[in-house]
């Protein structure tokens, strides 16, 4: 902040308080001055304005957050929404075919419900490398168009090689669980608790270096992430998106992703904070075209290159 | 009306914030339409002596005619700290502030401290309102060198029950608003307003249901959190959640009561 402390001015400024400038006088009778100059604003107007696809949510395993999701999703605008069912498990030989596949059929089910408003993402666990290709046969031949992966294996693991080169096949996109965190509780040995294959800002470099043709997307920048260091990490591999969806909806963040990033690689989502995940991208000082792009068109135009877009 | 309870000028020291002078606050204001915000200075979180910070704030809002009418001085006390009963009467009777707002995991005590107590109890004495942060930024993310720690809602019923007719906002509820029915219960009878910047604020309309409509009041959180979100909870209530008596009061009614403005 600018303003330092001036002895000389403070004890100015206090005489002239006492002698009536001084706030608490000024707002003690609210109904009694002339209403202030700005005018209003309407906020719901701005917000039905663009279009919308939520790049990054879930539908739990009972499916019972399906109606209150779909509830959110016609307050805020949210056209369609891009579900997923990860599992998170701490061992990750515990996220079998079995229960993979157990999770895909409710991503299934819930497409069914709303064939309108869901984009179906599918999940595996590359530990189970055969199985996994089959079920991604599987779920596209039902019409799920990404893949959605979590922490059982990082995305620049070997493992992931043939699933990654699937993806570039499909010209679909790879949405990873992502970490990254400095203190108590982040990456670093000193401090790390974190699980050890979880992937960070470094991992994704790696993996969008090895395969420039294929589409990572670094999941939620406002979900608890250092996401300063994330996108000065990321910054020049073009083939990594983020998803700006998470509880965090830190002040300047999405000013500081397109600064990054730029307007073609930041996609909004929520991760179930929908009013965070639209409001974030509403405060940022990014123009209206540059909004539409967030909201919509670069998630539509991931889309389109596996020809699954919305018109 | 509209009137944000929970506004920040100042310096962040872990990352830079915009926004943080009364001069760029007001230019968002006049963007989203709020009227007045209740404003603190961030600075008196990391100063030893917060009146620094007071003065500093002080002297920023007089430094432009514009800014009288549209914001209201919230004061940083550190009870353990030396010469705070003296600052506390300057800022009340001099700086013109409206309330307090305490800092007890990054000032080094308890809240129910005596010294806390003391300081809430002269508070309430002398008008003031008691603004306690559940937290400032996300620990996830945070520096090395910030606090690992985030207090949930029910942590700041001690010292609501020590001083049970002061009058509080909580602000920035990140944490804990699923409260046992007996603490739910506690906050409806009580002088607090929730400002609706938390993330916990995950379903406006359901937790309206539970606390009443007159325990809400909108607030940014600004800088630290966007300027949008706190407000957007409030203007996507359907009518059918919220009537316009009732969104009266989340803009700027409950806020007005607490302030007693």
């Amino acid at each position: 902040m600018p303003v330092k402390i001036n002895r000389r001015r403070f004890f100015r400024n206090t005489a002239l308080s006492t002698a009536g400038i001084m706030m608490g006088s000024k707002l003690a009778d609210l109904s009694a001055r002339p209403a202030p100059a700005p005018a209003a604003h309407d906020l719901m107007k701005e917000v039905m304005k663009y279009r919308k696809i939520d790049a990054h949510e879930h539908v739990w395993e009972d499916g019972s957050n399906i109606d209150a999701q779909i509830d959110f999703a016609d307050r805020l605008g949210i056209d369609k929404l891009a579900i997923s069912r990860p599992l998170t498990q701490t061992t990750p030989k515990d996220a079998t075919p079995e229960a993979y596949k157990k999770a895909n059929d409710t991503i299934l089910n819930a497409m069914k419900r709303h064939p309108d408003r869901y984009i179906g993402m599918m999940y595996v666990n590359p530990l189970y490398g055969k199985e996994s290709l089959e079920e991604i046969d599987r779920c596209i031949d039902l019409g799920m168009v990404g893949l959605k992966v979590y922490y059982q294996v990082k995305i620049n693991s070997p493992l992931f090689y043939p699933i990654i080169e699937k993806f570039i096949d499909l010209k679909m996109i790879i949405l990873m669980h992502a970490h990254c965190g400095l203190g108590v509780g982040g990456q670093r040995t000193k401090y790390g608790n974190i699980q050890p294959n979880a992937s960070i800002p470094e991992d994704f470099v790696e993996a969008a270096q090895r395969y420039p043709e294929a589409m990572l997307q670094y999941a939620h920048t406002g979900g608890g992430g250092d996401w300063e260091y994330a996108c000065k990490t990321m910054k020049d591999y073009p083939n990594i998106y983020v998803d700006t969806s998470g509880s965090n909806n830190a002040g300047h963040m999405i000013d500081y992703v397109l600064k990054y990033l730029g307007e073609d690689r930041m996609l909004f989502g929520t991760d179930g904070s929908y009013y965070q995940g639209v409001g974030t991208i509403l405060a940022s000082n990014m123009n209206e075209a540059q909004k539409r792009k967030i909201f919509f068109e670069n998630y539509n135009n991931i889309l389109k290159k596996s020809g699954n877009h919305v018109d | 009306m509209l009137i944000d309870i929970n506004a920040n000028i100042g310096h962040w020291p872990f990352r830079q914030t915009v926004y943080n002078t009364c001069e760029a606050l007001l230019e968002r204001m006049d963007q989203s339409g709020t009227d007045i915000s209740v404003v603190s200075n961030m600075n008196g979180i990391f100063y030893k002596d917060t009146q620094a910070s007071n003065e500093e704030l002080h002297s920023e809002i007089n430094s432009d005619t514009r800014f009288h009418d549209r914001f209201l001085p919230f004061a940083i006390i550190n009870p353990i700290y030396g010469g705070w009963k003296r600052d506390l009467d300057i800022c009340t009777e001099e700086l013109g502030i409206k309330g307090i707002r305490l800092y007890p995991k990054y000032h080094d005590y308890e809240l129910t401290d005596p010294a806390c107590i003391e300081l809430v109890t002269m508070a309430r004495d002398r008008g003031l309102v008691i603004a306690l942060t559940l937290r400032m930024d996300d620990s996830r993310s945070r520096s090395w060198m910030d606090l690992d720690y985030e207090w949930k809602l029910e942590d700041v019923i001690p010292i609501i029950k020590a001083v049970p007719d002061a009058r509080y906002m909580v602000l920035n509820i990140a944490n804990g608003i699923d409260l046992k029915d007996e603490d739910t219960a506690f906050f409806r009878n009580s002088n607090v307003v929730f400002d609706t910047s938390g993330r916990n604020i995950y379903n406006l309309s359901e937790l309206i249901g539970k606390f009443g409509p007159a325990m809400f009041a909108f607030g940014t959180h600004s800088p630290l959190l966007d300027d949008v979100t706190g407000l957007l909870r409030i203007e996507s209530l359907r009518d059918s959640e919220a009537d316009a008596d009732t969104k009266a009061l989340l803009r700027s009614g409950n806020a007005r009561r607490i302030l007693g403005i």
